[in-house]
């Protein structure tokens, strides 16, 4: 009986029971690697970010890859003009699914200061989905982060946040 | 010192190329016609004593209430500090005018800008195409006259051509 | 069969090497290249279209956007050609300041620049040491107007008054500085294999330079003693005393020995700024409604990158009816097509580095 009680409370302390899903969501928002997509000035503030002083390593995002087949977070950072759309969707459908969007200042949320000009389009929302919005012109490196954790808590609690518009 | 030099000679050039000089600030500047701007831009290479040999600039300026667009090369020079601008005015209808390459080859991606946003046609130039909006892009915006298209119409992504 | 093909890759917009959104379109025998054609516009944003909606004073902001690595440089030399269309004299207090400024800026954006050519070659290391400083300069800045990156400093008729603090922790920055000049010569000039990767490579002649219209570091290197701040000077820059370094022979090492002596030079005329700088005001008196006179003006200051030059055509009313921006890196990659040919891909991205290129002010 003694035993038992105390292989009990081992288990308690030692082990952990979930899901799977659960599991596999905590790992992805603990980890995630952004592939390198500065268009425009936002660029420098993500390197900024990922220097010394303001660490992006300290939450586990630091492994920026070039290619988008290792990677799985998009981090449009700049204004999308209309002839470098086309390529912004191509590298989207080179990701790998689970993919997340990350749109870095106001250019890439909404066309920002060019929104009236010919050349540019307004938002990066019109052709791909976007899951956190993180504003200013250019966010300083805090924001960045900011939204990257409230991304980290939408890839780990999914039955909270609606994923409707994610995938398709 | 050297202005006075550069003014004598800016304004016999005006003389000899019935054109007119207008005073901009700080500077002196030749406005001709469009097709003596292969003479002018030689003889500034070589004026005497302050020779303006350096191509700094070429663009275009839209005029409709004139009818004519501008076509102004700024000229500078790497051995004083000169600098002159010449204004060529070609017709809006049909704007052609001389390149400038075979003087300057610095002048390809200037004038394919103002090719590209202006409609301006340079003639010997090797190779005119568009080079800041991409090849289907239909007008010249930075014309008076252009109407940019409204934000649903810009949401659109646009049709790639094969091979880009 | 046996054959040998030429190829053609695309260097797209999208990669870690191009300092933004670039695209060449590279042809190889092997790994030597014989034809590079490069494919600009991929951040063109109308700027000069926008600014005939704007009124003058609106336009300041996006002028940082236009070089945003050295963002004060483009928003002073449009403020000084508007103040030379309207006639209007800066007080003097305002025009140390903006030289002292600008030299700042000069400094971050060579910090920069250095840090991204070491590690465009392979080595990452030295590029966390250039953070390190440039952070220093950053906080300089935000002390003063509240940004770090697109600061949007001066105003038509004069700058804004530092607070207290910024000249204590201005002093100690210079009195740093130099230490840290000496630890990039000892990290990456003294460095054998960045040495190897450089010398001899991507020669510029001086004779191509001139013709090519291409102006900057770009050109020094290439031997051409020729620097708008001591030859054509503006503001007040003919009373400084400081020496125009310049390479010998053009290649990649030359472009990058020429930008860490500008950062000396730079620290120079800081200190002399600011031993010589009067009190006094900083704003001249100027309408609250800027409606410059019916004229023209071209006015060009040596920004980091090149030449960067405003035409602004004004018609009496509080917008310009045309401006131009004539940016320094638009003129300077037409050097490739030129150069590149008979080199192999990895000399392509280090003549690349060397060149310092940023995307904005060639697509504007």
């Amino acid at each position: 009986m003694k035993e038992q009680q105390e292989v009990e409370e081992a288990v308690k302390k030692n082990v952990i029971l979930a899901k799977v899903d659960d599991m596999l969501n905590w790992g992805r928002g603990w980890s995630f690697w952004p592939v390198s997509f500065g268009l425009a000035c936002c660029a420098i503030e993500m390197m900024a970010a990922g220097g010394s002083r303001y660490d992006i390593s300290r939450f586990g995002y630091e492994v920026f890859r070039p290619t988008p087949r290792q990677a799985d977070l998009m981090i449009v950072a700049g204004t999308v003009t209309r002839k470098m759309a086309p390529a912004v969707k191509k590298i989207y459908e080179q990701m790998a699914e689970p993919k997340y969007v990350l749109s870095m200042g106001s250019c890439a949320n909404s066309g920002g200061p060019f929104v009236d000009s010919y050349a540019v389009m307004p938002g990066v929302d019109s052709i791909i989905p976007v899951d956190v919005y993180v504003p200013g012109c250019p966010p300083r490196p805090e924001s960045l982060f900011y939204g990257l954790l409230q991304l980290k808590q939408k890839v780990q609690n999914p039955a909270k946040v609606r994923l409707a518009k994610h995938g398709k | 010192m050297e202005n006075s030099v550069l003014q004598k000679h800016v304004e016999e050039l005006a003389q000899k190329l019935e054109g007119e000089v207008v005073e901009t600030v700080g500077m002196p500047a030749l406005k001709i016609k469009g097709a003596k701007i292969s003479e002018a831009v030689l003889a500034a290479k070589n004026f005497s004593g302050s020779p303006c040999d350096f191509l700094h600039d070429v663009t275009a300026v839209d005029y409709p209430e004139r009818n004519e667009i501008e076509v102004v090369y700024y000229l500078t020079s790497l051995k004083g500090s000169q600098k002159m601008l010449i204004k060529a005015a070609v017709e809006r209808d049909n704007p052609v005018i001389d390149s400038a390459f075979k003087i300057w080859p610095g002048a390809d991606f200037m004038e394919r800008e103002c090719f590209d946003l202006m409609g301006v046609r340079f003639t010997g130039h090797p190779n005119l195409t568009r080079i800041l909006m991409w090849d289907d892009f239909e007008g010249h915006p930075l014309r008076k006259d252009y109407v940019t298209e409204s934000l649903e119409e810009r949401k659109i992504l646009r049709a790639v051509k094969p091979g880009e | 069969m046996l054959r040998t093909e030429e190829l053609e890759i695309n260097i797209g917009p999208q990669h870690p090497a191009t300092h933004g959104v670039f695209r060449m379109i590279v042809k190889l025998d092997g790994e030597v290249v014989t034809s590079v054609e490069p494919k600009v516009g991929y951040l063109h944003r109308g700027m000069e279209k926008l600014a005939e909606s704007r009124t003058y004073p609106q336009y300041i902001p996006y002028t940082d956007r236009i070089d945003y690595l050295a963002a004060i440089s483009a928003n002073i030399s449009y403020v000084q050609a508007v103040e030379k269309l309207m006639g209007i004299e800066v007080p003097e207090r305002a025009e140390y300041l903006r030289v002292i400024f600008y030299e700042l800026q000069r400094l971050a954006s060579h910090i920069g620049a250095t840090g991204f050519n070491a590690s465009d070659l392979g080595g990452l290391t030295p590029f966390l040491y250039c953070l390190r400083d440039r952070e220093k300069i950053l906080d300089l800045f935000e002390m003063t107007i509240g940004g770090r990156l697109t600061v949007n400093l001066p105003r038509i008729g004069g700058i804004i008054e530092p607070p207290e603090e910024f000249w204590p922790t201005l002093q100690k920055f210079l009195d740093e500085m130099p230490a840290s000049i000496d630890e990039y010569n000892g990290i990456i000039t003294g460095n054998e294999i960045f040495q190897a990767r450089t010398k001899g490579v991507g020669i510029l002649s001086k004779e191509l330079a001139e013709a090519l219209s291409i102006t900057g570091p770009v050109l020094r290197a290439s031997g051409v003693k020729w620097d708008v701040r001591k030859n054509d000077p503006y503001g007040i820059y003919d009373r400084f005393d400081f020496e125009v370094p310049t390479g010998e022979t053009g290649d990649c090492f030359d472009r990058f020995v020429v930008r860490i002596k500008e950062m000396e030079q730079s620290l120079r005329i800081i200190q002399q700024a600011v031993k010589d700088i009067p009190e006094g005001p900083t704003f001249a008196k100027v309408a609250k409604v800027v409606k410059p006179p019916v004229g023209e003006v071209y006015h060009r200051i040596e920004s980091v990158r090149g030449e960067l030059a405003y035409y602004i055509v004004s018609d009496g009313t509080t917008k310009p009816y045309r401006l131009r921006i004539r940016g320094g890196t638009f003129i300077n990659i037409q050097m490739l097509s030129r150069v590149v040919p008979g080199w192999k891909v990895a000399d392509l991205i280090a003549i690349l580095a060397s060149l310092d290129i940023v995307l904005p002010e060639c697509d504007r």
